[in-house]
């Protein structure tokens, strides 16, 4: 009697012709040395098939946003150019604060009640609510 | 074999970064080298993708993933390493198992792990494509660029080698 051998690893694969696959179900009917290696295989190919399927690394693969993550280094902006944008905008801040006319933070009484009265008039959920009146079942029958 | 070509690099990465990732682990045993491999492919899918005509695209990604560890192996000049115990913090998916039942995975996992390891190459290459790639015999023939009855046959002994190994 031949043995299947590797027609076996084939056959669970579903990588067999129809021929194939009618010997294969005919021979291990019959044949129990094909029939403890065809389970061995079998659980050979589940364990394999059972690992663990692993995430990737963060920062691996590229954001919806770019691709800078697997740039290499070379491809990257200088780091000068980053230096320099930094350098300007303290530049341009510290301009700012000594052209702006000072601020006075206070407040008087009558303010802020106009500007509550501002706000109740945009937003009526900040006016207090009146209350809801109980209706009387019998009224309503 | 799917036949959609993904028209961005970004897309490529997205869809099929996760699986080579998978690959170059269970291939090196190595978490390291298999996010360096990776990103050695994507950078070679994205040079190359401009000169891709169609066909099937995911044999020219396998065939540039595997060449990307073959290069690898030969600039190290060195044999893959012993898998790191470091799965507990990447398990996939989203179902939560009971914590028992995620350390023996896990255990048995690392067992698997190393007797993969243990394979020659070529056993191992054609084990992983077909069980953890997922890819037809004859996708893995021209991958591999060997005939059908050689991929049949290393997937057969492969997984013999695995089992005794196991017991």
């Amino acid at each position: 009697m031949t043995h299947l051998g590797e027609l076996l690893s084939a056959f669970l694969d579903g990588e067999v012709t129809e021929d194939e696959r009618s010997r294969v179900g005919g021979h291990l009917a019959t044949c129990l040395a094909c029939w403890d290696e065809f389970n061995d295989l079998n659980s050979a190919r589940t364990a394999v098939r059972s690992l663990l399927i692993l995430d990737l690394p963060p920062g691996l693969i590229p954001s919806q946003e770019g691709v800078a993550e697997v740039l290499p280094l070379s491809h990257r902006p200088p780091v000068w150019i980053a230096a320099a944008a930094a350098a300007i905008l303290a530049l341009f801040i510290g301009i700012a604060t000594i052209l702006a006319p000072p601020t006075t933070l206070e407040l008087r009484l009558d303010q802020l009640s106009d500007q509550y009265g501002a706000r109740t008039s945009l937003q009526p959920s900040l006016t207090p609510r009146t209350p809801v009146p109980v209706l009387d079942q019998g009224a309503i029958e | 074999m799917q036949e959609n070509v993904p028209l961005t690099w970004e897309e490529v990465a997205r869809v099929y970064g996760r699986k080579i990732y998978n690959f170059a682990y269970r291939l090196t045993g190595n978490s390291d080298d298999a996010a360096d491999l990776t990103q050695e492919v994507l950078l070679r899918v994205k040079k190359g993708l401009a000169g891709y005509r169609p066909g099937s695209f995911e044999g020219w990604l396998w065939r540039i993933t595997r060449n990307a560890f073959l290069d690898d192996v030969r600039r190290r000049k060195r044999r893959p390493t012993v898998p790191l115990p470091d799965e507990v913090d990447r398990v996939a998916g989203h179902s939560s198992p009971a914590p028992d039942q995620v350390l023996a995975n896990v255990r048995l996992g690392e067992d698997i792990q190393a007797v993969l390891l243990e394979l020659p190459y070529d056993f191992r290459e054609a084990v992983v494509l077909c069980d953890i790639v997922g890819l037809s015999y004859e996708e893995i023939s021209a991958v591999v660029t060997a005939p059908i009855g050689t991929v049949r046959s290393r997937i057969h002994r492969g997984r013999k080698m695995l089992k005794e190994r196991l017991k």
